[in-house]
Protein backbone atom coordinates (compact mmCIF):
# COMPACT_ATOMS: atom_id res chain seq x y z
CA UNK A 1 0.00 0.00 0.00
CA UNK A 2 0.95 3.15 -1.10
CA UNK A 3 2.11 5.45 1.98
CA UNK A 4 -0.13 8.61 1.18
CA UNK A 5 -3.00 5.84 0.94
CA UNK A 6 -2.25 4.48 4.31
CA UNK A 7 -1.75 7.80 5.94
CA UNK A 8 -5.77 8.81 4.17
CA UNK A 9 -6.90 5.33 5.73
CA UNK A 10 -5.05 6.62 9.19
CA UNK A 11 -6.48 9.63 9.40
CA UNK A 12 -10.08 8.71 8.44
CA UNK A 13 -10.42 5.76 10.73
CA UNK A 14 -9.25 8.35 13.44
CA UNK A 15 -11.50 10.63 12.40
CA UNK A 16 -14.59 7.97 12.50
CA UNK A 17 -13.38 6.87 16.02
CA UNK A 18 -13.23 10.44 17.52
CA UNK A 19 -16.88 10.74 16.04
CA UNK A 20 -18.54 7.83 17.41
CA UNK A 21 -16.61 8.14 21.09
CA UNK A 22 -18.74 11.76 20.82
CA UNK A 23 -21.67 10.32 19.28
CA UNK A 24 -21.40 7.81 22.06
CA UNK A 25 -21.10 10.32 25.15
CA UNK A 26 -24.14 11.95 23.33
CA UNK A 27 -26.38 8.82 23.00
CA UNK A 28 -25.75 7.07 26.46
CA UNK A 29 -26.20 10.14 28.88
CA UNK A 30 -30.22 9.90 28.24
CA UNK A 31 -30.20 6.65 30.06
CA UNK A 32 -29.49 7.09 33.60
CA UNK A 33 -27.47 4.30 35.27
CA UNK A 34 -23.66 3.28 36.24
CA UNK A 35 -23.43 1.12 33.15
CA UNK A 36 -23.98 3.79 31.13
CA UNK A 37 -22.16 6.22 33.03
CA UNK A 38 -19.03 3.42 32.52
CA UNK A 39 -19.76 3.65 28.44
CA UNK A 40 -19.15 6.98 28.24
CA UNK A 41 -16.26 7.00 30.72
CA UNK A 42 -14.82 4.40 28.36
CA UNK A 43 -15.60 6.58 25.42
CA UNK A 44 -13.66 9.44 27.13
CA UNK A 45 -10.93 6.84 27.11
CA UNK A 46 -11.19 6.11 23.95
CA UNK A 47 -10.47 9.93 22.72
CA UNK A 48 -7.23 10.06 24.78
CA UNK A 49 -6.28 6.93 23.66
CA UNK A 50 -6.96 8.14 19.97
CA UNK A 51 -4.83 11.32 20.80
CA UNK A 52 -1.70 9.14 22.30
CA UNK A 53 -1.68 7.39 19.36
CA UNK A 54 -1.84 10.15 17.19
CA UNK A 55 1.20 12.19 19.49
CA UNK A 56 3.20 8.47 19.70
CA UNK A 57 5.04 9.22 16.86
CA UNK A 58 6.53 12.45 17.39
CA UNK A 59 7.54 11.08 21.23
CA UNK B 1 16.74 29.52 50.50
CA UNK B 2 14.26 27.97 52.87
CA UNK B 3 13.24 31.74 54.34
CA UNK B 4 12.38 33.12 50.75
CA UNK B 5 9.94 30.04 49.97
CA UNK B 6 8.70 30.15 53.52
CA UNK B 7 5.64 32.74 53.35
CA UNK B 8 4.54 30.97 50.17
CA UNK B 9 4.85 27.80 51.66
CA UNK B 10 2.71 28.98 54.29
CA UNK B 11 0.33 30.63 52.15
CA UNK B 12 0.44 27.35 50.30
CA UNK B 13 -0.37 25.10 53.04
CA UNK B 14 -2.80 27.53 54.96
CA UNK B 15 -5.07 28.33 51.61
CA UNK B 16 -4.27 24.82 49.86
CA UNK B 17 -3.41 22.13 51.40
CA UNK B 18 -5.06 22.45 54.42
CA UNK B 19 -8.80 22.91 52.55
CA UNK B 20 -8.06 20.08 50.53
CA UNK B 21 -7.36 17.45 53.47
CA UNK B 22 -10.13 18.35 55.19
CA UNK B 23 -12.53 17.92 52.43
CA UNK B 24 -10.88 14.13 52.42
CA UNK B 25 -11.57 14.43 56.25
CA UNK B 26 -15.02 15.86 56.38
CA UNK B 27 -16.28 13.17 53.59
CA UNK B 28 -16.08 10.23 56.28
CA UNK B 29 -18.61 12.48 58.66
CA UNK B 30 -22.20 12.89 58.42
CA UNK B 31 -22.46 16.92 59.58
CA UNK B 32 -25.12 19.71 58.95
CA UNK B 33 -22.75 22.29 58.32
CA UNK B 34 -23.72 24.25 61.34
CA UNK B 35 -24.06 22.23 64.54
CA UNK B 36 -21.47 20.72 66.34
CA UNK B 37 -22.06 17.35 66.28
CA UNK B 38 -20.75 15.11 63.82
CA UNK B 39 -20.59 11.83 63.44
CA UNK B 40 -17.84 9.58 61.94
CA UNK B 41 -19.37 7.24 58.88
CA UNK B 42 -16.12 5.77 57.61
CA UNK B 43 -17.02 5.17 54.30
CA UNK B 44 -21.01 5.54 54.26
CA UNK B 45 -21.67 8.58 52.11
CA UNK B 46 -19.29 6.90 49.38
CA UNK B 47 -21.65 4.21 49.77
CA UNK B 48 -24.47 6.42 49.57
CA UNK B 49 -23.15 8.03 46.00
CA UNK B 50 -23.40 4.16 44.76
CA UNK B 51 -27.22 4.06 45.00
CA UNK B 52 -28.31 7.67 44.18
CA UNK B 53 -29.55 8.38 41.15
CA UNK B 54 -29.36 11.87 40.85
CA UNK B 55 -25.71 11.92 41.39
CA UNK B 56 -25.13 9.74 38.41
CA UNK B 57 -26.80 12.27 36.51
CA UNK B 58 -25.08 14.89 37.06
CA UNK B 59 -22.00 12.55 36.30
CA UNK B 60 -23.37 11.78 33.31
CA UNK B 61 -23.81 15.65 32.30
CA UNK B 62 -20.14 16.74 33.42
CA UNK B 63 -18.43 13.90 31.33
CA UNK B 64 -21.28 14.84 28.30
CA UNK B 65 -19.88 18.44 28.68
CA UNK B 66 -16.35 17.90 29.02
CA UNK B 67 -15.86 15.46 25.91
CA UNK B 68 -18.55 17.74 23.60
CA UNK B 69 -17.68 21.58 24.89
CA UNK B 70 -13.78 20.26 24.96
CA UNK B 71 -13.81 18.88 21.20
CA UNK B 72 -16.48 22.24 20.07
CA UNK B 73 -14.08 24.30 21.58
CA UNK B 74 -10.51 23.57 20.77
CA UNK B 75 -11.39 22.10 17.04
CA UNK B 76 -13.28 25.83 16.20
CA UNK B 77 -10.56 27.39 18.48
CA UNK B 78 -7.97 25.99 16.40
CA UNK B 79 -9.69 26.09 13.37
CA UNK B 80 -10.54 30.13 13.42
CA UNK B 81 -6.91 30.97 14.71
CA UNK B 82 -5.42 29.46 11.63
CA UNK B 83 -8.08 30.94 9.25
CA UNK B 84 -6.98 34.43 11.25
CA UNK B 85 -3.55 33.59 11.15
CA UNK B 86 -2.87 32.49 7.47
CA UNK B 87 -5.93 34.56 5.62
CA UNK B 88 -4.86 37.84 5.21
CA UNK B 89 -8.59 38.74 6.05
CA UNK B 90 -9.51 43.03 6.11
CA UNK B 91 -11.48 42.25 9.46
CA UNK B 92 -9.48 40.24 11.33
CA UNK B 93 -8.71 42.47 14.23
CA UNK B 94 -12.21 43.18 14.18
CA UNK B 95 -12.95 39.70 14.56
CA UNK B 96 -10.63 38.86 17.21
CA UNK B 97 -12.24 41.82 19.37
CA UNK B 98 -15.60 40.42 18.50
CA UNK B 99 -14.60 36.93 19.92
CA UNK B 100 -12.55 37.99 22.71
CA UNK B 101 -15.61 40.01 24.42
CA UNK B 102 -17.24 37.00 26.08
CA UNK B 103 -13.76 36.59 28.00
CA UNK B 104 -13.68 39.60 29.61
CA UNK B 105 -17.79 39.56 30.46
CA UNK B 106 -18.62 37.79 34.31
CA UNK B 107 -20.19 34.35 33.37
CA UNK B 108 -22.80 35.71 35.24
CA UNK B 109 -23.28 38.68 33.25
CA UNK B 110 -22.67 35.61 30.11
CA UNK B 111 -25.63 33.90 31.74
CA UNK B 112 -28.18 36.59 31.86
CA UNK B 113 -26.97 37.61 28.25
CA UNK B 114 -27.91 33.60 27.15
CA UNK B 115 -31.08 33.16 29.32
CA UNK B 116 -32.50 36.44 27.34
CA UNK B 117 -31.58 34.74 24.20
CA UNK B 118 -33.18 31.68 25.08
CA UNK B 119 -36.70 33.24 26.29
CA UNK B 120 -39.49 30.85 25.29
CA UNK B 121 -40.78 34.11 23.75
CA UNK B 122 -39.17 36.76 23.34
CA UNK B 123 -35.80 35.27 23.20
CA UNK B 124 -33.34 36.37 20.35
CA UNK B 125 -33.28 32.52 19.17
CA UNK B 126 -37.20 32.18 18.86
CA UNK B 127 -37.67 35.22 17.62
CA UNK B 128 -34.82 34.24 14.03
CA UNK B 129 -36.68 31.03 14.04
CA UNK B 130 -39.75 32.58 13.39
CA UNK B 131 -38.25 35.27 11.50
CA UNK B 132 -37.23 32.31 8.83
CA UNK B 133 -40.08 30.67 8.99
CA UNK B 134 -38.52 27.59 11.20
CA UNK B 135 -41.41 27.64 13.73
CA UNK B 136 -41.06 23.98 14.07
CA UNK B 137 -37.51 24.24 15.16
CA UNK B 138 -38.43 26.69 18.42
CA UNK B 139 -37.92 25.01 21.89
CA UNK B 140 -38.46 25.88 25.28
CA UNK B 141 -34.70 26.15 25.58
CA UNK B 142 -33.95 26.16 29.06
CA UNK B 143 -37.02 23.96 30.16
CA UNK B 144 -36.28 20.80 27.44
CA UNK B 145 -34.40 18.23 29.93
CA UNK B 146 -33.37 17.05 26.16
CA UNK B 147 -31.74 20.20 25.21
CA UNK B 148 -31.29 22.59 28.24
CA UNK B 149 -27.73 20.87 28.99
CA UNK B 150 -26.63 21.70 25.43
CA UNK B 151 -27.96 25.40 25.79
CA UNK B 152 -25.65 25.68 28.74
CA UNK B 153 -22.90 23.77 26.86
CA UNK B 154 -23.48 26.75 23.56
CA UNK B 155 -23.36 29.43 26.25
CA UNK B 156 -19.65 27.44 27.85
CA UNK B 157 -18.53 27.50 23.93
CA UNK B 158 -19.24 31.05 23.50
CA UNK B 159 -17.36 32.32 26.67
CA UNK B 160 -14.34 30.59 26.38
CA UNK B 161 -13.70 30.36 22.19
CA UNK B 162 -12.43 34.10 21.86
CA UNK B 163 -9.57 33.14 24.54
CA UNK B 164 -7.99 29.71 23.43
CA UNK B 165 -8.56 31.21 19.83
CA UNK B 166 -6.30 34.47 20.15
CA UNK B 167 -3.83 31.92 22.39
CA UNK B 168 -3.18 29.96 19.09
CA UNK B 169 -3.17 32.77 16.95
CA UNK B 170 -0.04 33.87 19.40
CA UNK B 171 1.55 30.58 19.06
CA UNK B 172 0.85 30.58 15.31
CA UNK B 173 2.16 34.35 14.81
CA UNK B 174 5.44 33.36 15.78
CA UNK B 175 6.27 30.47 13.79
CA UNK B 176 8.58 31.73 10.60
CA UNK B 177 7.28 32.69 7.21
CA UNK B 178 9.67 30.67 5.80
CA UNK B 179 8.09 27.44 6.71
CA UNK B 180 4.97 28.11 4.76
CA UNK B 181 7.20 29.11 1.82
CA UNK B 182 9.19 26.43 1.77
CA UNK B 183 6.67 23.77 2.17
CA UNK B 184 4.77 25.50 -0.67
CA UNK B 185 6.96 25.69 -2.96
CA UNK B 186 7.15 21.27 -2.24
CA UNK B 187 3.44 21.80 -3.09
CA UNK B 188 1.63 21.52 0.37
CA UNK B 189 -1.79 22.17 0.33
CA UNK B 190 -3.41 24.47 3.70
CA UNK B 191 -4.04 21.22 5.26
CA UNK B 192 -0.90 19.60 5.16
CA UNK B 193 1.04 22.45 6.30
CA UNK B 194 -1.73 22.71 9.36
CA UNK B 195 -1.09 19.47 10.39
CA UNK B 196 2.53 18.99 9.36
CA UNK B 197 4.26 22.78 10.51
CA UNK B 198 1.57 24.38 12.57
CA UNK B 199 0.26 22.01 15.03
CA UNK B 200 3.66 20.52 16.05
CA UNK B 201 5.01 23.79 16.61
CA UNK B 202 2.26 24.92 18.58
CA UNK B 203 1.64 21.68 20.77
CA UNK B 204 3.41 22.46 23.80
CA UNK B 205 0.93 25.13 23.70
CA UNK B 206 -1.95 23.19 22.73
CA UNK B 207 -1.16 21.13 25.21
CA UNK B 208 -0.81 23.09 28.46
CA UNK B 209 -4.01 24.98 27.32
CA UNK B 210 -6.28 21.06 26.80
CA UNK B 211 -5.23 20.26 30.16
CA UNK B 212 -5.79 23.46 31.78
CA UNK B 213 -9.43 23.55 29.75
CA UNK B 214 -10.51 20.54 31.43
CA UNK B 215 -10.33 21.68 35.15
CA UNK B 216 -12.03 24.80 34.14
CA UNK B 217 -14.67 23.52 31.61
CA UNK B 218 -15.87 21.47 35.47
CA UNK B 219 -15.98 25.15 37.41
CA UNK B 220 -17.30 26.97 33.99
CA UNK B 221 -20.39 24.54 33.91
CA UNK B 222 -21.08 24.83 37.96
CA UNK B 223 -21.49 28.70 37.45
CA UNK B 224 -23.27 28.58 34.51
CA UNK B 225 -25.73 26.19 35.56
CA UNK B 226 -26.11 27.77 38.66
CA UNK B 227 -26.91 31.10 37.23
CA UNK B 228 -29.28 29.85 34.55
CA UNK B 229 -30.83 26.59 35.35
CA UNK B 230 -30.08 25.48 38.92
CA UNK B 231 -29.70 22.01 37.81
CA UNK B 232 -33.50 21.98 36.43
CA UNK B 233 -35.79 21.15 35.03
CA UNK B 234 -35.98 18.29 37.14
CA UNK B 235 -32.28 18.27 37.40
CA UNK B 236 -31.36 17.64 34.04
CA UNK B 237 -28.55 20.15 33.69
CA UNK B 238 -27.28 19.05 37.00
CA UNK B 239 -23.74 18.71 37.07
CA UNK B 240 -20.98 17.37 40.10
CA UNK B 241 -20.07 20.52 41.37
CA UNK B 242 -23.56 22.11 41.56
CA UNK B 243 -24.65 18.86 42.72
CA UNK B 244 -21.98 19.08 45.36
CA UNK B 245 -23.25 22.71 46.24
CA UNK B 246 -26.60 21.43 46.68
CA UNK B 247 -26.08 18.78 49.30
CA UNK B 248 -23.56 20.74 51.37
CA UNK B 249 -24.99 23.70 51.21
CA UNK B 250 -29.25 24.10 50.68
CA UNK B 251 -29.42 20.07 52.29
CA UNK B 252 -27.43 20.69 54.83
CA UNK B 253 -25.67 17.02 53.93
CA UNK B 254 -22.03 18.84 54.60
CA UNK B 255 -20.19 15.48 54.80
CA UNK B 256 -22.45 13.74 51.86
CA UNK B 257 -21.34 16.91 49.70
CA UNK B 258 -17.80 16.57 50.50
CA UNK B 259 -17.58 12.81 49.18
CA UNK B 260 -18.94 14.49 45.87
CA UNK B 261 -16.09 16.75 46.15
CA UNK B 262 -13.76 14.06 46.69
CA UNK B 263 -14.94 12.26 43.41
CA UNK B 264 -14.65 15.38 41.59
CA UNK B 265 -10.84 16.22 42.97
CA UNK B 266 -10.38 12.19 41.68
CA UNK B 267 -12.05 12.84 38.82
CA UNK B 268 -9.97 15.66 37.52
CA UNK B 269 -7.22 15.41 38.20
CA UNK B 270 -7.51 11.73 36.35
CA UNK B 271 -8.81 13.32 33.59
CA UNK B 272 -6.07 15.84 33.65
CA UNK B 273 -3.29 13.78 34.24
CA UNK B 274 -4.39 11.16 31.66
CA UNK B 275 -4.22 14.06 28.96
CA UNK B 276 -0.77 15.26 30.17
CA UNK B 277 0.41 11.65 29.70
CA UNK B 278 -1.40 11.43 26.23
CA UNK B 279 0.22 14.63 24.76
CA UNK B 280 3.66 14.52 26.26
CA UNK B 281 6.20 15.07 23.85
CA UNK B 282 9.27 16.40 22.74
CA UNK B 283 9.65 20.20 22.51
CA UNK B 284 10.15 21.58 18.72
CA UNK B 285 12.45 24.21 18.30
CA UNK B 286 12.37 26.80 15.66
Amino acid sequence: MKDSTRTALLVGVRTLVAAACVALVVVERKTIGWGHLGIMLLALAGLMALLASYNRRYQ
Amino acid sequence: MLACLLPALVLFAVFMVYPTVNVFRMSLYTWSGFSPDMKFVGLDNFRHLIDDEQFVRAFQNTVTLLVVVTAVTMGMGLFLAAIMTRQKLRSRNFLRFVLYIPNVLSVVVIAAVFSAIYDQNNGLLNSMLRLVSLDSWQQVWLGDQKVVLYSVGIAMVWQSLGYYMVLYMSSMSSIPEELYEASGLDGASATRQFFSITMPLIWQNLRTSLTFFIMSAVNLSFVLVRAMTGGGPDSSSEVLLSYMYKQAYTNSSYGYGMAIGVVIFAFSFLVSLLMSRATKREPLQF
